[in-house]
């Protein structure tokens, strides 16, 4: 069993409580114009081309079997590339790979840290997380998944057991906008986070800030309104940024440009869920 | 802060509290007394001839600084004539590219004349006149009586100054307090002190003996400190502000006018980490120390917190706590536990003695009342380069990873017995010379009758500095991934590569750069080649000591001065990816952004890198740190645990940085607009502005763990 993964970050302050390893899978269900981790939306391996850092040096073309033509995903041309223009994103991991990598760092979670499982959307993939997840709860560590929502609630039904927390995006409630900003419908992830907090998990809600977009009063009051029924710890208000552009380019996609909020915005919108 | 400090802090800034020395004319017919009695004897009335620095702010005096006319303290080594000789042939002056000489701290023993006073180290020199015969021998105890006897006038004269003072000023409570200073030196340093007071008086005036570190300061105050406090002789708020002054005294012993007087390496001290019986020592007067300094707007003195695995998560937070917010950057952490695991298991001290250790200098572990031995610095990437450029025949034929790492350590073993050859050189010279004011408080000076200069003290340890030995594992990484594992760049053209200083391979260096799996990155491969070189530093220093006995334990500080451009601009290009003359790297780990696994992964492979506890030496880990993961609160509590956590996998050292690349990079070009910007470098901070360029572009260039 393996599955596509396209970073494993160690020593995160900013993935749930304490200090965690998260697992970054490739392939999401939803195409939200703001993203920040473009590269994560195809389910298959790629190459990304930050041309940028080209120097036009013509090692890849001479090195790739078929000259840059087509790509069949060797990784030549990055180990070739001498300024990292060229990177494959993608590789595959079995559940036992990953989870020695986040052993690693078992010493710093503490109480209060431990992995988080990421993407992309990890949920995509239910039986390979399950197999990671069930590791991980036998090794004792804390476990996080990041999720979008947008899957089955049987796929919820069988992560739920092995889960400590929830981190779980809610982009607005209104249907028609949900759509026009990430191409799904969103009744089920509304749906699915009504069940999983009957469940009794634990949950932190997520909540991007896209001007633009989601910032609106009247759609924050929705949130806050669907959120003040529901059992959740804590809800973060994410705000947009634009670090992630320039990956838009590199995967051969064209970004949509927002702007970036002020720091009394993010004040306010943080407001609407002070308790 | 109380009035009275900070008119001390402002005459202490001004400079105005530095004890210029006093010139004095010598009778010239004492030229035909025997050595030991002119020396001793100029000393003595050098020191008569002395006056204290009096204000009417002050509740002590008495700290005085040597010149070069007299053989004077340890610690500047000034009038040594042996010393003399050998900084002027070899300090800053690296032998064969491989070796320089370097400067000693040491911490005098203040313990003991906080018990004895100096009536009692005269009481001890008198019984040894009985015990020795040996002429040499004699008349060196004879020297230390008189200068005992000198000290002891010298805080009479002192005391006759305050209570002319005292009839100057009009205020009250300064009036008071020089009365009572002028009283206390009536019995002080003379007699053990009877009070938290006098016993800071004792350490104040005795550290004209050797104006270098006071040691382990909360060990030996706090039996005053708690029986004033319990007999409501003094409060909290007394024993800061007496701390206090003693800190401006250590900040205004160094000329305002020398660039040491805004470094903090200059006079360095511990605080708690194990008691002899086995019990975390950190206490109130531990937390005192650390507040009181904290609130002065000094460089001088830096402490470093003794960490051990029963210090409560509380105590390091609360130091973690002081350190973010201690703007100089003067707190530092170390680790007990590693610690004592190499001087109990590779020195052999008992534990109750291993425990009395403090660090001086940058971060030099030294024990109470002692020097650190050998400390030359050592360019250590010499080795590889030996290999690349004088043996590369062997280099290409061999046939395995272990075949070449087998002449490495071959390499490695003739480059230290060289090293060790040349250090024990210097240690022949230093010992040509006789101290006497520094002797009277150093271990084993008055019951061996040997000046310290001559290795008197039993508990000591020899700590020569290996630069550059991340460049060496690095090296050693490149080789085995890209050669011998990944078999994709062939010897011969690494060989090649490096003779032609990556002239013509500048894409093979990119790649290394790029794709090497460098120290820090907590890789299977990095970690493995990384431990393999301490096993063989381990191997090749364990049953190893030097010429006076003393065990080697393997240190990487670089200090004040910048060995590891001179070394680097004599070192030919290197595997890891450095060129020819590029500087070397310092301290165990700085990696300069080739970590790229972030802090966990990089302070992982600092804590597991050496097992057996051989470089507990003088050593260094410098971690740059963004700012937000301390000034954010919840983001600090992480912090605080990754670092807790260091320490139980076995990290010896860490000191922060807290830095925006922006800012340094900015500095360099308007260093007028960022003159209080202050970074650390090894074991040292000072204003990043005044750091020669090639550091500037090292501390910019080093990662920044931004999460
Ligand atoms: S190898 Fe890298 S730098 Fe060279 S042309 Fe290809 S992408 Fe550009
Ligand atoms: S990954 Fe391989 S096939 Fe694809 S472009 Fe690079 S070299 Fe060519």
């Amino acid at each position: 069993m393996k599955a596509l993964i396209f970073d494993i970050q160690r020593g995160s302050y900013v993935d749930g409580p304490g200090i965690r390893t998260t697992v970054f899978f490739k392939g999401c269900n939803l195409r939200c114009k703001w993203c920040h981790n473009p590269e994560s939306r195809s389910t298959s391996a790629q190459i990304l081309f930050y041309k940028d850092k080209c120097i036009s040096c013509g090692k890849c073309a001479q090195v790739c079997p078929h000259g840059l033509k087509k790509c069949t995903l060797c990784g030549k041309c990055e180990t070739f590339c001498p300024t990292s223009a060229r990177k494959l994103c993608g590789v595959l991991y079995t559940p036992d790979e990953i989870v020695s990598e986040i052993l690693k760092d078992k010493p710093y979670y503490g109480n209060s840290g431990g992995v988080t499982f990421s993407g992309g959307e990890c949920m995509l993939n239910v039986g390979f997380l399950e197999e990671c997840l069930r590791l991980c709860k036998s090794s004792g560590v804390n476990i996080a998944v990041d999720t979008a929502g947008n899957v089955k609630w049987a796929s919820f039904e069988r992560v739920l057991p092995l889960t400590d927390l929830f981190l779980y995006d809610v982009k607005c409630v209104s249907p028609d906008l949900h759509v026009l900003g990430t191409g799904a419908d969103n009744r089920l992830i509304l749906d699915n986070l009504a069940k999983l907090s009957r469940s009794g998990a634990k949950i932190i809600v997520r909540v991007p800030l896209i001007p633009g977009f989601n910032d609106d009063e009247r759609e924050f009051v929705k949130i806050a309104d669907l959120l003040s029924g529901l059992n959740i710890v804590k809800v973060e208000v994410l705000p947009y940024h634009s670090m992630g552009e320039h990956k838009w380019a590199a995967a051969g996609l064209s970004p949509t440009r927002y702007r970036v909020p002020s720091a009394s915005e993010i004040e306010k919108f943080r407001g609407f869920f002070a308790k | 802060m109380t009035d009275r400090i900070r008119k001390l802090v402002e005459l202490t800034k001004a400079g105005n509290m530095y004890n210029y020395p006093r010139d004095v004319e010598f009778d010239r017919e004492d030229l035909f007394l025997l050595r030991q009695d002119r020396e001793s004897k100029r000393l003595c009335e050098f020191i008569l001839a002395q006056e204290p620095v009096i204000t009417e702010y002050q509740t002590m005096t008495g700290f005085f600084n040597c010149s070069s006319v007299v053989v004077g303290d340890a610690f500047r080594r000034m009038g040594h004539e042996h010393f003399e000789k050998l900084l002027k042939d070899f300090y800053l002056k690296p032998i064969d590219n491989l070796s320089t000489f370097e400067w000693q701290h040491a911490t005098a023993d203040y313990d003991k004349v906080l018990r004895v006073g100096i009536k009692g180290i005269v009481a001890e020199i008198d019984a040894a006149l009985d015990k020795f015969v040996d002429d040499e021998q004699i008349e060196f105890l004879k020297a230390l009586k008189r200068v005992a006897e000198t000290l002891i006038m010298w805080a009479r004269k002192c005391s006759q100054r305050a209570s002319e003072a005292a009839s100057k000023t009009e205020n009250p409570e300064y009036k008071r307090n020089l009365i009572e200073l002028s009283e206390s030196l009536k019995r002080v340093p003379e007699n053990p002190p009877a009070t938290f007071y006098e016993a800071v008086l004792t350490i104040y005036i005795c550290f004209s003996a050797d104006p270098d570190s006071v040691g382990m300061l909360d060990r030996y105050l706090s039996p005053f400190y708690f029986k004033d406090l319990s007999a409501g002789a003094i409060t909290r708020e007394n024993a800061i502000e007496y701390l206090q002054e003693l800190f401006l005294m250590l900040q205004s012993c160094t000329d305002k006018n020398s660039k040491n007087f805004t470094r903090g390496g200059e006079s360095h001290f511990c605080i708690r980490g194990y008691l002899p019986d086995g019990e975390d020592g950190f206490n109130d007067l531990s937390r005192l120390i650390v507040e009181s300094l904290i609130e002065l707007p000094t460089y001088i003195p830096q402490i470093t917190v003794r960490w051990t695995s029963k210090t409560s998560r509380e105590t390091f937070r609360f130091c973690m706590d002081c350190e973010r917010k201690d703007t100089f950057g003067r707190i530092a952490f170390q680790n007990d536990e590693k610690r004592l695991k190499c001087f109990t298991g590779i020195c052999g001290f008992p534990f109750e003695k291993a425990v009395g250790y403090t660090t001086v200098g940058c971060n030099e572990p030294a024990f109470v009342g002692a020097v650190t031995g050998s400390n030359s610095k050592i360019n250590f990437l010499k080795s590889v380069e030996t290999l690349f450029f004088k043996m590369s025949d062997e280099v290409i034929s061999a046939g395995s990873f272990d075949e070449f790492y087998a002449l490495f350590t071959n390499v490695m073993s003739a480059d230290m017995d060289r090293a060790c050859a040349y250090d024990d050189k210097f240690n022949i010279e230093r010992s040509k010379d006789i101290n006497y004011l520094s002797s009277l408080l150093f271990q084993g000076c008055v019951e061996k009758a040997r000046s310290l200069t001559q290795g008197s003290a039993d508990y000591v340890i020899a700590s020569p500095m290996l630069l550059g030995i991340t460049n060496v594992i690095d090296s050693l990484i490149v080789v085995k991934q890209f050669v011998y594992d990944e078999k994709s760049v062939p010897m011969r053209t690494l060989v090649s590569a490096l003779q032609s200083d990556w002239q013509g391979y500048e894409d093979l260096r990119r790649t290394i750069l790029r794709r090497g799996d460098f120290f820090g990155n907590d890789t299977d491969l990095s970690n493995s080649v990384a431990q393999r070189v301490y096993r063989s530093l381990y191997e090749y220093y364990k049953d190893k000591k030097n010429i006076f006995g003393y065990h080697f334990l393997v240190g990487d500080l670089l200090g004040y001065n910048e060995h590891h451009k001179w070394f680097g601009s004599k070192t030919k290009a290197t595997p890891d990816g450095r060129a020819a003359g590029d500087i070397i790297k310092f301290g165990l780990g700085q990696s300069e952004g080739r970590d790229r696994h972030g802090l966990t992964a990089y302070l992982n492979s600092v804590a597991k890198v050496d097992p057996f506890a051989i470089a507990c030496g003088s050593t260094v880990t410098n971690v740059s740190l963004d700012e937000k993961l301390i000034t954010d609160d919840e983001n600090f509590e992480k912090t605080v645990n990754i670092f807790e956590t260091y320490f139980r996998l076995g990290g010896v050292h860490f000191q922060l940085t807290y830095v925006k690349k922006e800012d340094l990079i900015k500095a360099r070009v308007t260093p007028e607009q960022y003159g209080n910007l202050r970074v650390r470098v090894s074991g040292f901070s000072d204003y990043f502005v005044n750091l020669p360029p090639d550091i500037q572009e090292d501390v910019i260039r080093r990662t920044e763990h931004v999460e």
